[in-house]
């Protein structure tokens, strides 16, 4: 117990902070600017100065740690001085533009002085002056308004890890630049705006547009993007968002964001968002009202199901809509319309990776908190960037090796190259060989556990010398051996599988040596998930072989638990994945189609089968946000209420449910209720007044979510298991299937490039994100530039066997040689429309990684 | 007094180790290998050595700090950054006497445990580093360094690690920043460099003359070391005296020497047998004095007691031609310049002040300048983040102290009745 | 890109140091001299070579004086003007060179010949006013006497 007295009042303390915190917690103020709760101390400002009993100077609250019997005083007239005259320093080159500075209002320099400051200036030279810099498409900086607290630098190198800004130049003349002296070209986290405390770091999106105070509404809900679950808040004024920022205190974000979450919302607002149900007649769209479509869409599905039976009907869900929508949807493909056929983009990878990596370990091995990643001692990560896919989980990884641990990467991970004492980059198609000989030489290093029979069977076949291993993978010995140094020296482990691992030829062979190596160094899998709502539309039950609670269909005992609460029978036969589903409409067996909320022939590989397969289906429906690709070729289009515009709940990677609000109003339907009128005009019973209602019975019928209500939901603390048991390990047979080998020499494969500013649909129609990455380009590193001659700048024609692009390209260090990086994020050029796929016969999950692809230059 | 830093400085060779040997150098070495390390800490507390850095820290106490710290490796780091303007003390040392250094340091580090020592050199000094370098590798071929020190199993690494121009990297903490690649600012303390150093490990840093001093002083033992100088404050002290004096330079004399003894004895007076005017006894940051103030002792104890500190012993002699106005702007533009922008009584008050004084000395002063400029330096004075702010500030209440009227004409005539 | 010369030096540098960072000044130097003045490609490249991000790399080298962020002349002249200096002419020296080679504070000549720095304290108080042109320090400054060292320059 650490006893202090402060201002007279004594204080106990079970543990050593610093004076400003014991304050704090006593309910005294002191004024600060330099100092932040997420930053490391700095003691700069000198705001915070008070007189510390036997001290002889005045001492910073912020960065003196208490000591028993310790007596401070905070408000005694010489520290109102001290507070007055550093306000008068700061002020005496700061302008007076408060009535013009999108800052007035929360501006923590401008309320310090209304509290402590001078009233009058006494300064009579001439201010300094410096030009707004305006050459950033989305941060504005100011750097006559700078204070120098160096929050922002703090920021971006200690928390964020993207050392993308530093103090310039010392003293009078300090002021915060990025490298270029213009442009960030940065992550574009924004999280240097949330701490700047004044005018000098601002967002472009909304300049000049509001003050804080017209801020009519707060809404606190969960990012859009990926499957991390960030928390942030929705800031509007007249029903449009101004501004999206985090919070402190947050599960899983704690006041961080990254670039999707904070500059991506503009899509919301778009323009060319649907307004109103479309029928296409003669091949033309025409606008209907929701009674024409919604009757139409009854009646042709009626007749189909009808005639052809439920089988020939397939839904597709989205891991964009809440689960309340997914759940409402595959009850209505189930019950109403008799088919098993739903999927979702799920199956390109994650929900094979997963089902593969529970079949080992049980359900729910992969739910493990990603704030907990920071706290390993060694963290492998596999099949792509975190700090891209996941930027806030990636945060976490740097923030792990920040406090010591190990980062050991595996491929071109260029987010954490400057975080890992080794990363091993395997030659083209010898990734399963490097797996291979560290499994055995973690084997070698520590023995087998003796837990889990059938996974130790596959071990003991795996044998492999470090000496063939690095010869094969060409890398150097030295480095695989401190990489297995590290490795086997760690207690608490995690290991981070990417998308790539699965979607690589012998996906399912990789991810068994992968759970392999976590189970020899007991370590904790996390699986990247490049959707809000992936795992929720998976528990929801929206997967050919799932009941919702993630109950396998083929077990007729949990059949008949759905059948008695949906008072329906079901049907038996499990349904077609979503490539599947593709290959059956290809091939006519397919006569509807309902997508709800997905783009298949933007976001599925070889997008020109997809688009010709959906072409062929008789009646298609389509339900966005926007007139998509998918959309175009529909017969039926129905225009929904995006992410701001409803409630519900998202599931995150980790399993934690979280709560999704409605922030801005607009005219329509959320996609659970647009399904539910068309069930209803199908003569469903359907019924629900509002999301809750929805979850009331998720609630009832889904032994995850046993019990659990919105209002748990809101405490934060709804994670799986919520009182519901976790199916015990089903463990059957392990099934793998090894790649073949590729003979890759002297070709070029196009590879995905998963960027961190995009993701699809919604962050093309974000014009922030667009300003930071504008549009598609392929890249090459310099060694395959020189084999091509081909030169940074070059218009290049790439040609696969299914389609050409032509790109300009970009010669990059960071990429891995003969393979050429394209985004599937641009309308018209996606990597996608020139790549075939295989299915992996194991994780059902599309292999794209063997696509050759040949340039040519065809301009510059 | 016999020399005992600036021994030998007169051979044109004095740089090359043979010569230091035969002038009987690398003896003391030895003797103190052959010693526990604590022995020669506690020979040192004995000789009641201070570093003469300008803070005047019991020497032996820091040491016994880091010792005690359970961390390893530890490191020893010398301040060459000699940047308190008016100070060329350490500078005959480094490039006429580098042994002496060199050979201090690896006692030091003996006495510390410490294995590897940097000299952080400032970077206005490129022929010390050639100096020193050549120094070091000679040493290291004789085995003063390495491994293996005098075949004792002894390990101590010496390198220069170049400044850049930055004066505030003198600060101790600034200088393991800038050691460690970063800007050179000074850190929060604690913890201190002796626990938390460079490298996050036990750090001593130790002025060049203070480390110059531990040869001689192993040589002859604390006890007879302690017997020159000052009984407080003992052993010889280089000053270095610039300005008009007839005979500027740097003169090793016993610590505690009076300062008007040191200007109108050692250096011949006043040069042309001009009056007198003020002067600055200790590195531009220590408080001026006017002449009837410079009968007081140059040490660390009896300097505040005259109203002034003994810094780095770097006189600063100014005669009555001299426009104190213009030397108090001078010295704060060199605040300014030097302030490293870390805190804001510093970053923002150096400048305040530079302007107002030019403004002074321009002869566009105005009414309440003066109180102003005492009002805005009381506000730096004692809230800044380290001693180079409260410098900048004692320097104008010092000079508004003793030569206001000075100040006064200034902005009643609006122009400069001194130099013109 | 350092000439190989310069990228033995830095590695040589590199063991001097228990990480990468500290030789963080030391490569700014090297840099300096391979590209003349510390560029954005000066940057980039130490960056690279130390595995420091740029920005930091940057933000450190602006802090530091003695840091060249222009081209530079082929010679410079750092003229101490500190108060030791100042009170014995340093000033007219300053005149000196402004009226006789164009040469300002912070400027270059007309033929790249000269850059004149204004140096803060350059510890050579005692034989002042002094300077340093390139590595050399010259002391006992006059105007004739600066003429005779600047010929020596080219
Ligand atoms: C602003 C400032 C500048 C300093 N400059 C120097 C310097 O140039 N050389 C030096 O030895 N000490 C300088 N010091 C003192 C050092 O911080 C430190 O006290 C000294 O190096 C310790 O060595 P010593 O104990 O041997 O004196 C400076 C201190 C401050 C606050
Ligand atoms: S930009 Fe803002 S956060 Fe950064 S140093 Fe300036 S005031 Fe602080
Ligand atoms: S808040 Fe403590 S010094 Fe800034």
């Amino acid at each position: 117990m650490i006893k202090v007295t402060i201002n007279g009042k004594e204080i106990n303390l079970e543990k050593a902070m610093t004076v400003l915190e014991a304050a704090r917690s006593a309910g005294i103020k002191i004024p600060t600017l330099c100092y932040h709760e997420q930053l490391e101390k700095y003691g700069g400002c000198r705001l915070c100065l008070v007189e510390v009993e036997r001290m002889p100077r005045l001492q910073t609250a912020c960065t003196l740690m208490v000591t028993d019997g310790m007596v401070v005083r905070t408000e005694t007239e010489a520290i109102a001085n001290v507070r007055r005259s550093v306000l008068e320093f700061l002020l005496i080159n700061h302008p007076l533009d408060c009535p013009y500075c999108d800052k007035a209002g929360e501006c923590e320099l401008q309320d310090l002085v209304e509290k402590y400051g001078p009233a009058t200036s006494r300064f009579k030279e001439s201010k300094r002056k410096v030009t707004e810099s305006l050459e950033d498409p989305v941060l504005v900086r100011n750097m006559e308004r700078c204070i120098v607290c160096t929050r922002c630098v703090r920021m971006c190198e200690g928390v964020q890890g993207a050392a993308a800004i530093a103090v310039i130049d010392r003293g009078g003349h300090s002021h915060i630049e990025p490298f270029s002296g213009g442009k960030f070209d940065c992550e574009y986290c924004g999280n240097c705006v949330s701490v700047c405390p004044v005018g000098a770091i601002m967002s472009r999106l909304h300049r000049h547009s509001y003050r804080p105070w017209q801020l009519v509404s707060e809404t606190e809900t969960i990012c859009p993007y990926c499957g991390v679950g960030c928390t942030l808040v929705v800031q509007v004024r007249d029903d449009v968002i101004k501004r999206v920022v985090p919070r402190i205190g947050t599960a899983v974000n704690n006041g961080l964001l990254c670039s999707r979450g904070r500059f991506g919302y503009e899509f919301v607002g778009h323009k060319d968002r649907l307004t109103a149900p479309l029928i296409k007649k003669d091949g033309v769209f025409e606008e209907a009202t929701w009674e024409e479509a919604i009757r139409l869409i009854a009646r042709r599905l009626g007749e189909i199901k009808d005639t052809f039976g439920g089988s020939s009907i397939a839904g597709i869900a989205s891991p964009r809509c809440t689960n309340e929508d997914n759940y409402v949807f595959q009850k209505f493909m189930r019950v109403t319309l008799g088919s098993n056929n739903i999927d979702s983009t799920a199956r390109t990878g994650y929900a094979g990776a997963q089902a593969f990596i529970e079949n080992i370990f049980g359900q729910g091995a992969t739910a493990n908190l990603i704030p907990g990643l920071s706290n390993s001692d060694a963290v492998v990560v596999a099949g792509g960037d975190p700090t891209a896919m996941n930027p806030i989980l990636g945060l976490q990884i740097r923030a792990c090796a920040r406090k010591g641990g190990n980062i050991l990467t595996i491929g071109h991970i260029k987010g954490l190259r400057h975080y890992t004492p080794v990363e091993l980059r395997p030659s083209l198609f010898s990734e399963d060989i490097l797996l291979e000989g560290i499994l055995s030489a973690l084997k070698d290093k520590k023995g087998l556990p003796g837990s889990n029979q059938i996974l130790e069977g596959k071990i003991k076949d795996i044998n492999l010398s470090s000496a063939e291993v690095t010869r094969v993978c060409g890398i150097s010995e030295k480095d695989f051996a401190l990489f297995i140094d590290k490795l086997s020296g760690a207690s608490n482990a995690a290991v981070v599988i990417g998308k790539e691992v699965v979607q690589s030829s012998g996906g399912s062979y990789r991810l068994l040596l992968l759970a392999a190596i976590t189970y020899l160094i007991n370590g904790r899998v996390y699986l990247l998930s490049e959707r809000a709502n992936e795992q929720g539309l998976l528990d929801m039950g929206c997967a050919p072989d799932l009941l919702p609670g993630y109950r396998p269909l083929g077990y007729a005992e949990f059949r008949k638990k759905y059948e008695i609460a949906w008072k329906s029978p079901l049907p038996e036969q499990p349904g077609l994945t979503i490539f599947e589903m593709i290959e059956a409409a290809k091939s006519g067996l397919l006569k509807a189609m309902y997508i709800m909320g997905e783009n298949p022939v933007f976001n599925m590989p070889n997008s020109k089968e997809v688009e010709a397969a959906l072409k062929k289906v008789d009646f298609l429906i389509v339900q966005d946000i926007f007139l998509t690709e998918s959309a175009r070729l529909a017969d039926v289009v129905l225009p929904a209420l995006s992410w701001s515009e409803k409630n519900g709940t998202y599931t995150n990677m980790e399993r934690r449910i979280q709560r999704l609000r409605k922030a801005v109003t607009r005219e329509g339907m959320e996609d659970w209720r647009i399904v539910l009128e068309i069930a209803r005009n199908m003569g469903s019973k359907m019924n629900y007044e509002d999301s809750e209602n929805v979850f009331f019975e998720i609630s009832r019928v889904s032994p995850l979510h046993r019990d659990l209500g919105y209002e748990e939901i809101e405490k934060g603390t709804a994670i799986y298991p919520y009182k519901g048991e976790p199916l015990r390990s089903l463990t059957e047979e392990i099934r793998t299937e090894k790649g073949g080998s590729i003979e890759s020499a002297g070709k070029l494969y196009l590879r995905l490039e998963r960027p961190l500013f995009h993701s699809g649909t919604l962050s093309r129609k974000s014009q922030a994100l667009v300003n930071i990455y504008a549009g598609a380009v392929a890249r090459i590193s310099p060694g395959t530039a020189g084999r091509l001659s081909l030169k940074d700048g070059d218009i290049i024609r790439i040609s696969s066997g299914i389609g050409s692009l032509d790109l300009p390209l970009a010669v990059e260090k960071a990429v891995e040689d003969s393979v050429l990086m394209l985004t599937n994020n641009f309308e018209g050029r996606g990597a996608f429309s020139l790549m075939e796929y295989s299915i992996d016969p194991v994780t059902k999950a599309p292999v794209i990684d063997g696509n050759v692809v040949t340039v040519e230059k065809v301009g510059r | 007094m016999e020399k005992i830093l600036l021994k030998n400085i007169e051979n044109p060779n004095s740089t090359d180790i043979n010569e230091y040997i035969k002038a009987g150098g690398y003896t003391s070495l030895p003797k103190a290998i052959g010693m526990v390390p604590k022995d020669v800490t506690e020979e040192v507390k004995k000789a009641g050595l201070r570093g003469r850095g300008g803070a005047g820290f019991p020497v032996a106490m820091k040491w016994t700090f880091a010792s005690a710290d359970p961390k390893f490796p530890k490191y020893l780091l010398c301040n060459a950054d000699e940047g308190e303007p008016g100070t060329f003390k350490d500078r005959p040392i480094l490039e006429k006497n580098p042994h002496l250094l060199i050979e201090g340091m690896a006692i030091s580090g003996h006495a510390l445990s410490a294995e590897y020592g940097y000299i952080y050199l400032r970077g206005e000094y490129p022929a010390a580093k050639h100096i020193l370098e050549k120094a070091i590798s000679q040493a290291y071929d004789k085995g003063f360094l390495g491994d293996n020190i005098a075949g004792k199993g002894v390990k101590f690494h010496l390198a220069v690690h170049q400044g850049a121009g930055a004066y505030i990297c003198g600060e101790e903490t600034a200088l393991i920043e800038s050691l460690e690649g970063d800007k050179g600012q000074p850190r929060i303390k604690p913890p201190f460099p002796v626990n938390v150093g460079v490298f996050a490990k036990p750090t001593v840093v130790n002025n060049v003359e203070t480390l110059s001093n531990l040869p001689y002083l192993i040589a002859v033992g604390g006890e007879a070391y302690s017997k020159i100088g000052s009984p407080d404050c003992p052993g010889p002290k280089i000053y270095c005296v610039s300005g008009h004096v007839e005979k500027p330079g740097v003169y090793e004399l016993p610590m505690g020497t009076i300062l008007r003894d040191i200007i109108y004895t050692h250096c011949g007076g006043i040069k042309g047998g001009r009056k007198l005017k003020a002067v600055i006894p200790g590195g531009i940051s220590t408080p001026v004095l006017p002449p009837d103030k410079i009968d007081c002792p140059m040490d660390f104890v009896n300097m505040p007691k005259h109203g002034s500190m003994l810094g780095s012993g770097a006189v600063i002699v100014m005669d009555e031609t001299v426009c104190l106005v213009k030397v108090c702007y001078r010295a704060l533009r060199f605040f300014e310049h030097e302030s490293c922008g870390k805190c804001t009584p510093c970053r923002e008050g150096t400048g305040w002040l530079r302007k107002i004084l030019g403004r002074i000395e321009k002869g566009e002063g105005m009414d309440g300048d003066i109180d102003l400029l005492l009002s805005i330096s009381g506000n730096m004075l004692g809230k800044t983040f380290c001693p180079l702010g409260d410098g900048a500030a004692s320097v104008v209440q010092n000079f508004i102290k003793h030569f206001r009227p000075e100040f006064e004409d200034h902005i009643r005539s609006k122009t400069c009745t001194v130099a013109g | 890109m350092f000439s190989e010369a310069a990228k033995k030096e830095l590695q040589e540098i590199r063991l001097r140091y228990p990480n990468a960072r500290a030789a963080l000044l030391p490569a700014l130097y090297v840099a300096q001299r391979e590209f003349g003045w510390l560029s954005p490609d000066a940057y980039e490249t130490v960056s690279d070579l130390l595995g420091v991000p740029k920005a930091i790399a940057r933000g450190v080298g602006t802090f530091y004086a003695m840091y060249k962020h222009k081209p530079a002349g082929r010679n410079i002249v750092q003229l101490c003007t500190n108060v030791s200096c100042m009170i014995l002419g340093a000033e007219r020296l300053v005149d000196f060179l402004k009226n006789k080679y164009g040469l300002e504070p912070g400027g270059t000549t007309q033929d790249e010949r000269f850059s004149l720095v204004i140096m803060e304290c350059i510890g050579a108080c005692g034989t002042a006013p002094a300077m340093l042109v390139n590595d050399d320090f010259y002391e006992n400054l006059t105007e004739n006497y600066i003429e005779e060292i600047l010929q020596r320059y080219k």
